[in-house]
């Protein structure tokens, strides 16, 4: 009881003690949050002008700010440092820093551009690159995945398998990039849930992209999942483990920020395994749900959902998952747009020759019974009249949109139907051929078949002995090899083969370095299926002429000679290898025959199932989860700028329509629009925030708007702020006066308004052209970069306060020595 | 290079800065429960106490926000009775595991000595014993789950003795604590306001309460508690929906499929969703419970001019004052004026209001100026001018519109001559989760320390200590 006392009263002299420190600091991490801003301007990158008039504000509001506020947010936590011991440990630091930030404006430019390393890891892809210079896509691209080897970690699957070159029999280690078998993936849903594997795996990147620790800064970018234990156990590896000069850990929702430009936001980060919607409002994150993490949720979201769905789809048609990952990246693939009136709220492609309204997807499709390769083009004659009908279906299919919204469906196809009475296309034609031909007129969304163009790499045996190559390139039969074109055909191709064809930047480099050997193949294949397309194939191998592949011939021989012997020791990363498993008993005594990869395509008609996997509940948990994370925002003044600027990252988003799909949806059903209540009687929009003593709320001209609508830029808070803290004076600091400010500081404004009357996504920047060929769904990696340059890389022109923001951005070694890893809680960008 | 596993046991904390120690705070409340570490100025982990129970088999529980959606055969349950203390001991353990482990802790599915990492070739030879060993360790890395960690758990004044020592032995039974602190929410209140005397008027989601702190102690005959609060106010708004004209309906947003816009009082446009299984009754009424919060946030206001709603004159300037259209989920919307008012006059006095059923009718002495009255009457005449100088305004409902002014008047009109000062926090994260700000300061102060229940205390003296310490 007593003792109680005691450190109650202790607690709280130390505190009144405390109060001029706490103002000081106080103000200190308040200009931490606007220098991240004014750093930003510096930046070579133009910004845009509404951020620049945002910053100006910010700061006008900071100026007087340390009057105002005293008792809230970041007051909070000096009153923390500034009661205990922990005072102690918080001086001697800031006395440190001192020397360290003079140590660091004298070095003038401690770290170049091109010295940061800039992580962002993934659950299943980690961009990654070495240096900032240039504001680009990411460099490497890692898969996010290590092998357990006893109590070591490797980067790739490793496998002994036998040889027998010159009829001596030789065991050789392989590593095989590709291979994902056996791999543990660190990172499930954003969240760690393997460390060692995790560090192991950083390590491998930072081995991957240079050679020093010495002077190689690290930006690492964490998901909001990682715990704060997890984020010192990575701070404490890379110091301790590693010689890394400085760490900065940034939240991925801010890195999106940064890469975007826009004080708020709501980031909804559609990933793998899960989906984050983050709220930012001034710089902060101000909500955050979750959809999918394993340890939070049942049921995974986000772009493997649909994957997953795909499969399930096409169990019928021999669908595996690199099928359906690559029919999901395709571009007849898409979510179609939200149809309100539908009734499964979606206007599905109809059969037109066919009175059929719109039913349910699945009745609709039907399974074709083979899915070997394509049909050869049937007879010329029925094109003709395929030819005919189009442009009639043409006309029809501007009807349709507009019939369909009007909900008149029925009666218009049953009309139709009538008047056409023409014997019959059958569907089989359609679905067959025609969808080639027909590709131009009709857009995908209003086919209810398109054709599927499936690539895989299958591997391929040649026999090291030139003779028995079995290389036909010359003539455009079909292929004689037995093996691949067994494999193709089945549609199950082996494990092995289908990682190569999926991961983008290595099968990339797998493509040109086996270039040669994978011509052939490939060229076999585009006569066989004898489609205009073929020309328009992006692939190199595609373009490459039969003729000059007849020159060629010899080429692959005379590559895969030495090849065997070298592949397996100086270049493992090759491709040539596989796995040992899919060896065949060698036909040849002498050698083992040699596998290569080769290309294959194989066209695959999909009906509706391209439509139907995009599933109502899965965008409606996402849809509900963006409603409630903005309606969930403490404070409502923030929610109409957070519902103003979405934007939706993660290659998930990148699915076709989805994007345009979830702000339908949104707009469709939670857009609260203007009442003509307010016109009837014509007073104040509702909007209005009820006036408060001080005047600050007077209506003023700003409210031009439509009632019930909140003009962003009208009553800034930060601008009212400043223009009426300031009348306030310091004598307000610590104890708040009474009278009308006992509704709490008049600096807080209640806007009474029911949100969301806008819902808009925000405009992508467009002068970053490799970005915008990118596409914005990476753009934490551009925003890694921005942060990286402005933590690291900016040391002119700051003033003290900038400088101290810089500080408290990264955790530097010398912070780290004197704070140890919990030094990442306050010096770092993680919230 | 050998990756060694970094455990955060390994942490070097005795080098860097000894007082460091991790600890969390734990804030259990009707509506919301609040976790987060100690030395932060948010809790990091919010959720609504509100759980979904999944009655297929089997059974199963969804605890957080995002997964609290439309699904066949789903309950939802409240694992707090609406006096704020833990009516399912069931669920709760579980409920606090979800938020202090899986939300604050790192993943411990893989620890070293299981991942395989750490086998010693040679430890296989001695083939028995190695096996004996990992299970142990097994079974010790489950029971210890919060090992590292002290932990402060917050309490309503009124909590009872029975729950205070089942959660003493949940905490260091089942989570293996190294020492704990039970805190009772007024005294943390006061402190996040940075008082150690103080009146704290506590206005939460289920009840109201009002205490009386004396040097960081809850002085216990002060204590006064009523229900109303956010809940009592969501019925006093479905109350005014059922008795205006015309009658409003509330359908709630999971129901919406989307719809169109209307005429203010023109009949629904909206498609509603279908769904091929029942909603449970308990799941409509949560929901319904969103929109009465987003009406109370954007249309309800306390009358803060002078006099009270229903003195002379005033109705009628209500009527004259600007009103608040309210659009409903399914499209519905509508002016609302003095109503909005009338909403919330019954905090204050038991005659206004809208009319409710018998078992929610709010007593004479249960409005905030009885309860503030009594609470004073309860303590020494010497003390109450020192407690209305400090008076600490928190919880959630006080953020309604006006609240505070109103507060001021009825407190100036009730001790006239007297200094009143009411203290409440600007930010609307400090209101609502004052009692877990408090707790975080308080469990990282250096001076705190020696004031934990450690583990030694708690095995020579049994669950029975919290009595004796934590008063």
């Amino acid at each position: 009881m007593r003792a109680t006392d005691d450190s109650m009263e202790a607690t709280l002299r130390a505190r009144r003690d405390s109060t001029p420190s706490r103002q000081s600091s106080s103000r200190r991490d308040r200009s931490n949050r606007k220098t991240r801003h004014a750093v930003q301007d510096d930046n070579p990158e133009p910004a845009s002008e509404h951020h620049r008039r945002h910053n100006s504000l910010e700061q006008g509001a900071i100026v007087t700010e340390g009057g105002v506020r005293p008792p809230n947010f970041f007051a909070v936590r000096e009153k923390l440092f500034s009661c205990s011991s922990l005072r102690r440990t918080n001086t001697t630091a800031s006395n440190t820093t001192t020397a360290t930030t003079t140590n660091m404006a004298s070095a003038g430019g401690k770290w170049r551009e091109e010295q940061i390393l800039i992580i962002c890891p993934g659950s299943r892809t980690t961009m990654a690159q070495l240096g900032c210079s240039e504001l680009t896509p990411p460099t490497h691209r890692f898969p996010t995945r290590m092998f357990k080897d006893g109590d070591e970690w490797r980067p790739y699957y490793t496998y002994q398998r036998k040889r027998v070159v010159d009829g001596v029999e030789k065991e050789e280690w392989v590593e095989d990039v590709d291979e994902d078998e056996g791999a543990t993936w660190p990172i499930q849903g954003g969240q760690i849930v393997n460390m060692d594997a995790f560090l192991a795996f950083l390590d491998h990147v930072h081995s991957m992209l240079t050679t020093t620790y010495h002077n190689t800064p690290i930006m690492l970018m964490a998901s909001p999942q990682w715990t704060r234990p997890d984020c010192e156990a990575i701070a404490q590896y890379i110091f301790e483990k590693t010689r890394t000069p400085a760490l900065c850990m940034i939240n991925s929702a801010i890195a999106t920020q940064y890469g975007l430009k826009f004080p708020n936001m709501t980031v909804v980060d559609i990933g793998y395994e899960k989906v984050d919607v983050t709220a930012i409002y001034d710089g902060r994150v101000v909500n955050h749900l979750d959809l999918g993490p394993p340890r939070f949720d049942d049921k995974i979201s986000g772009g493997e959902v649909f994957t997953q769905k795909l499969m399930k789809l096409l169990e019928g048609k021999k669908f595996n998952r690199d099928m359906a990952e690559q029919l999901k990246k395709s571009p007849i693939c898409e979510v179609l747009p939200y149809a309100p009136n539908a009734k499964s709220l979606v206007d599905l492609p109809k059969e037109t020759g066919v009175a059929q309204p719109v039913a349910e997807p699945e009745k609709v499709v039907e399974v074709p019974e083979s899915n070997d390769a394509p049909k050869p083009p049937a007879a010329t004659n029925s094109t003709e009249a395929e030819n005919g009908e189009q442009n009639g279906d043409d006309d029809g299919v501007l009807d349709v949109a507009s019939i369909v919204t009007s909900g008149q469906t029925r009666e218009f196809l049953a009309k139709k139907e009538k008047e056409k009475g023409k014997p019959g296309r059958k569907p089989k034609d359609k679905e067959g051929d025609a969808a080639p031909s027909k590709a131009p007129r009709l857009p995908n969304s209003k086919r209810t078949h398109n054709t599927f163009f499936y690539e895989e790499v299958v591997q391929e045996i040649v026999n090291p002995e030139p003779k028995e190559k079995p290389a036909t390139n010359g003539s455009a039969e079909k292929p004689s090899e037995p093996v691949p074109a067994g494999q193709t055909t089945d549609g199950q191709p082996a494990p092995a083969t289908a990682p190569a064809a999926t991961t983008t930047g290595d099968a990339m480099d797998v493509d040109s370095k086996a270039a040669a050997p994978a011509d052939a193949p490939a060229t076999e294949t585009a006569p066989e299926a004898a489609k205009p397309e073929a020309a328009t194939e992006s692939k190199p191998e595609g373009a490459v002429e039969p003729k000059t592949e007849g020159e060629a011939e010899p080429n692959p021989t005379a590559v895969a000679e030495p090849k065997p012997e070298a592949a397996a020791e100086s270049i493992p990363e090759s491709a040539a290898e596989s796995k040992p498993e899919a060896q065949p008993e060698p036909a040849v005594p002498n050698d083992t025959p040699e596998y290569r990869p080769k290309r294959v395509r194989r066209d695959i008609d999909i009906g509706l199932e391209r439509f139907t996997f995009a599933e109502r509940s899965e965008i409606d948990r996402i849809v509900t989860t963006i409603y409630r994370t903005i309606q969930g925002v403490d404070d409502m003044y923030m929610r109409p700028a957070c519902w103003d600027n979405l934007v939706f990252v993660g290659n998930g988003s990148r699915l076709r329509g989805l994007k345009e799909n979830i702000l339908q949806t949104l707009n469709a059903r939670h857009l609260v629009s203007p009442s003509t209540a307010t016109m009837f009687t014509s007073e104040l929009p509702s909007n209005m925030a009820t006036p408060t003593g001080t005047g600050s709320q007077t209506p003023t001209g700003s409210f031009t708007g439509a009632p019930h609508q909140l003009p962003s830029s009208g009553v800034n808070p930060l601008l009212q702020a400043a223009t009426t803290a300031s009348t306030l004076g310091v004598a307000a600091v610590g104890t708040p006066q009474p009278g009308s400010d006992a509704a709490g500081p008049t600096t807080t404004h209640h806007f009474h308004s029911q949100t969301p009357t806008s819902i808009k996504t925000v405009g992508l920047p467009t002068y970053l052209q490799e970005w915008t060929k990118n596409g914005f769904e990476e753009s934490m990696f551009l925003g890694a970069q921005v942060a990286a340059r402005i933590v690291f890389c900016l040391h002119s022109n700051m003033d003290l306060q900038s400088v101290e923001a810089q500080r408290l951005a990264n955790l530097s070694r010398i912070d780290y020595n004197e704070l140890g890893p919990k030094g990442i809680r306050t010096h770092s960008m993680l919230s | 290079m050998a990756q060694q596993p970094l455990s955060s046991a390994a942490q070097p904390t005795d080098i860097y800065g000894g007082d460091e120690v991790s600890a969390l705070v734990l804030d259990p409340g009707y509506c919301n429960t609040r976790a987060g570490w100690a030395g932060e100025d948010v809790p990091k982990s919010i959720l609504p106490s509100f759980y979904g129970h999944s009655t297929a088999t089997p059974t199963q529980n969804f605890f957080g926000d995002e997964r609290l959606i439309p699904r066949a055969d789903f309950e939802i349950r409240n694992y707090m009775n609406k006096d704020s203390v833990v009516e399912d001991w069931d669920v709760a353990p579980k409920i606090w595991e979800h938020m202090l482990i899986n939300r604050l802790q790192p993943d411990k599915q893989t620890p070293p000595s299981k991942n395989g990492l750490n086998d010693d070739p040679k430890e296989k030879t001695q083939d028995g014993e190695g096996d004996v060993a990992m299970e142990e360790t097994e079974n010790q890395e489950i029971e210890k789950l919060l090992q590292e960690n002290p932990l402060l758990v917050t309490e309503a004044p009124w909590n009872t003795p029975k729950a205070r020592e089942k959660t003493t032995e949940v905490i260091m039974e089942t989570w293996g604590c190294p020492a704990f602190w039970l805190s009772r929410t007024p005294v943390l209140s006061a402190f996040a306001a940075g008082k150690a005397t103080a009146l704290v008027i506590d206005v939460g989601g289920a009840n109201t309460s009002v205490a009386a702190i004396h040097d960081g102690m809850v002085l216990k005959r002060s204590i006064q508690k009523s229900p109303i609060g956010g809940l009592w106010l969501s019925s006093q708004i479905r109350s005014l929906w059922e008795t205006s004209e015309p009658k409003v309906t509330l359908t709630p947003t999971y129901m919406v499929e989307n719809k169109t816009p209307v005429d203010a009082l023109a009949p629904v446009q909206a498609r509603l969703r279908q769904f091929p299984y029942q909603i449970h009754s308990s799941f409509r009424a949560y929901e319904e419970e969103r929109v009465l919060t987003e009406f109370k946030e954007s249309v309800v206001e306390v009358w803060n001019k002078p006099g009270r709603l229903n003195s002379p004159g005033n109705e009628e300037f209500a009527k004259t004052l600007p009103g608040r259209v309210f659009e409903m989920p399914d499209g519905w919307n509508q002016m609302w004026r003095e109503q909005r008012f009338k909403l919330t006059e019954g905090l204050f006095d038991e005659t206004a209001g809208y009319p409710l059923p018998e078992e929610e009718r709010v007593a004479k002495n249960q409005t905030i100026p009885a309860l503030i009255r009594a609470a004073l009457e309860a303590v020494d005449v010497d003390l109450r001018g020192n407690l209305l100088a400090n008076v600490v305004v928190t919880g959630s409902t006080t953020l309604i519109n006006g609240f505070n002014d109103r507060l001021q008047n009825e407190l100036a009109a009730m001790y006239p001559g007297m200094k009143i000062k009411i203290h409440a926090a600007g930010l609307t994260s400090e209101r609502r989760f004052g009692a877990w700000i408090g707790g975080s300061i308080l469990a990282s102060l250096g001076t705190f320390h020696q004031m934990w229940i450690s583990r030694k205390e708690y095995e020579e003296n049994g669950p029975g200590i919290v009595e004796k310490r934590c008063k």
